[in-house]
């Protein structure tokens, strides 16, 4: 067999397994797109309708306007990790995933696979999140910017879902990551706040926070107001979203946890 | 010019050379075990639990970490050529499907990640649902099965990829004996009229004795012994392979 041939049935079984993945996410609607929503509808219904005209502007921007597009990056971040963490685990755990290690795809392969799913996962509910929230928006500034911004979100935040998928030996483990790194990367990301207006050391360590420059990018795209010079968000979110990549393709590649 | 031992692996479905296993908490599974898998033969690897025999072939078809140069299917090393991936399909011991996949999808998911293109994948599925007998079960989940339906989808699923080694890992562990002996007329189908080659371990003697042109002995991660049944008989003793096989594991 030539290598071109080797590499066309890889080609196809990369796009198979991205399929499954895609495939498992729509499948699975109401534990996968629904509650995302239901989350976005509270958010919105909080900060829109009960706590809104009680809070004073931020920034210049309403605070729903504000936080609307940290909303979008947690969604993307939250789904993302989530599918791809427990799609690994399950097929780990279960053992399935026999069938996908003794096929002829290359780690690097496997990882965009699986970060596929979360990719879909994350953006489809960022966009039913992004629906819901029209009607307090106004008109997005950058729009390629917001959606760069997204796909970088969701490359990071599903490659660390690879990375835990594989790591974790057991449900708590897997839950424990979620807890314990995603939220609070989260929380301090400057989603409900900005970094400016905070205190030693409150704002620096939500300027280490990767989760940070997306939000910020992703704010610059809808809002027009950015707290970080713009490229240097994209490129500090590219870079992260790279490294991610490379790392969960090297825990595949090592077989850690995954092959004895 | 290309030793003999280079042309040794190109002729034969599977070589294994020296190749030692150690598990992380140091259980030896392999012990520089050495064997040779002639092309188109259905091969039998017998031993007790624990001697190797899973280890064995998780590190041929990718399941478990093998050293390069160890291992050769086809003359692809197995550890270094994901071109060998292609030319095995392995029925592990324990039964481990895609539960969110119906049966024929998962036939033909099988055949799409080896690369197959789908509408192939999906012919071929159909033909392997109707050979085993699961065509009513096409789009029953594998949690939907019994046992011995799980057991065959399985094996129909190793198939898909049309590849070259088969390697069943006790493939008739559990499974009643009408279904065993269906079993063992498509393995034999399959090795005569495809020229497939069929690595088999399994614990029934005779399900080795029925279906094995050559035997290997596998006790404490090396090959104690290796031929034909009835060479194994001759060189033990006794009157059929399993007491040869007691022999063997009885010294």
């Amino acid at each position: 067999m030539s290598t071109t041939e080797l590499r066309i049935r890889q080609r196809r079984g990369t796009t198979a397994l991205a399929g499954r993945e895609t495939r498992r996410v729509l499948a699975l609607w109401t534990q996968t797109i629904l509650p995302p929503i239901l989350t976005a509808i509270l958010f919105l219904a909080v900060f829109g309708g009960a706590l809104g005209s009680r809070i004073h502007h931020v920034e210049g921007l309403s605070y729903l306007t504000f936080i609307l597009p940290g909303l979008l990056v947690m969604t993307v971040a939250g789904q993302s990790f989530a599918n791809c963490s427990t799609s690994l685990f399950q097929a780990k755990n279960e053992g399935y995933i026999e069938d996908i290690l003794t096929s002829p795809l290359r780690p690097w392969q496997l990882a965009m696979s699986y970060l596929s799913g979360g990719l879909v996962r994350g953006l489809l509910a960022a966009l039913a999140v992004a629906l819901l929230a029209l009607p307090f928006a106004h008109e997005a500034a950058h729009l390629t910017l917001t959606t760069v911004a997204l796909l970088l979100t969701g490359l990071v935040f599903s490659s660390l879902g690879v990375i835990t998928g594989i790591c974790a030996e057991t449900f708590d483990q897997h839950a424990f990551v979620a807890n314990i790194v995603i939220t609070p990367l989260a929380l301090v990301g400057g989603v409900f706040y900005s970094a400016r207006t905070l205190d030693e050391p409150w704002a620096t360590l939500t300027r280490i926070d990767p989760l940070y420059y997306l939000v910020d990018a992703t704010r610059a795209g809808l809002t027009g107001f950015h707290e970080a010079t713009i490229w240097v968000s994209v490129v500090v979110a590219a870079a992260v979203a790279v490294g991610a990549f490379l790392m969960a393709t090297a825990v595949i590649a090592r077989g850690w946890r995954l092959k004895p | 010019m290309a030793g003999s031992s280079d042309l040794d692996r190109g002729s034969a479905a599977l070589v294994v050379q020296r190749l030692t296993k150690i598990y992380g908490d140091g259980t030896k599974a392999l012990d520089e075990l050495s064997l040779r898998v002639p092309a188109g033969s259905f091969f039998g690897l017998l031993g007790p639990n624990g001697a190797g025999k899973t280890t064995l072939i998780g590190a041929t078809a990718g399941l478990v970490r093998a050293p390069t140069e160890r291992i050769f299917v086809f003359g692809h090393d197995a550890a270094l050529d994901l071109e060998s991936r292609l030319l095995v399909g392995v029925a592990p011991q324990e039964v481990h499907l895609d539960r969110f996949l119906a049966a024929r999808e998962l036939l033909a998911y099988h055949g799409r990640y080896f690369g197959m293109p789908k509408l192939e994948a999906e012919q071929r599925a159909d033909e392997l649902l109707e050979v085993f007998d699961l065509t009513a079960k096409a789009k029953t989940k594998p949690n939907r099965l019994s046992g011995g339906m799980r057991r065959r989808l399985l094996i129909a699923r190793a198939l898909v990829h049309r590849p070259r080694l088969v390697i069943l890992d006790e493939p008739t562990a559990g499974v009643d004996l009408e279904l065993r002996h269906e079993l063992w007329r498509y393995l034999r189908r399959l090795h005569t009229e495809q020229g497939v080659t069929v690595l088999l371990t399994t614990h029934y003697i005779e399900e080795a004795e029925a279906l094995c042109e050559r035997v290997a002995f596998i006790r404490a991660g090396r090959i104690i012994s290796e031929g034909a049944p009835t060479e194994l008989v001759d060189r033990y003793g006794g009157e059929r392979l399993e007491d040869a096989y007691v022999e063997a594991m009885r010294q």
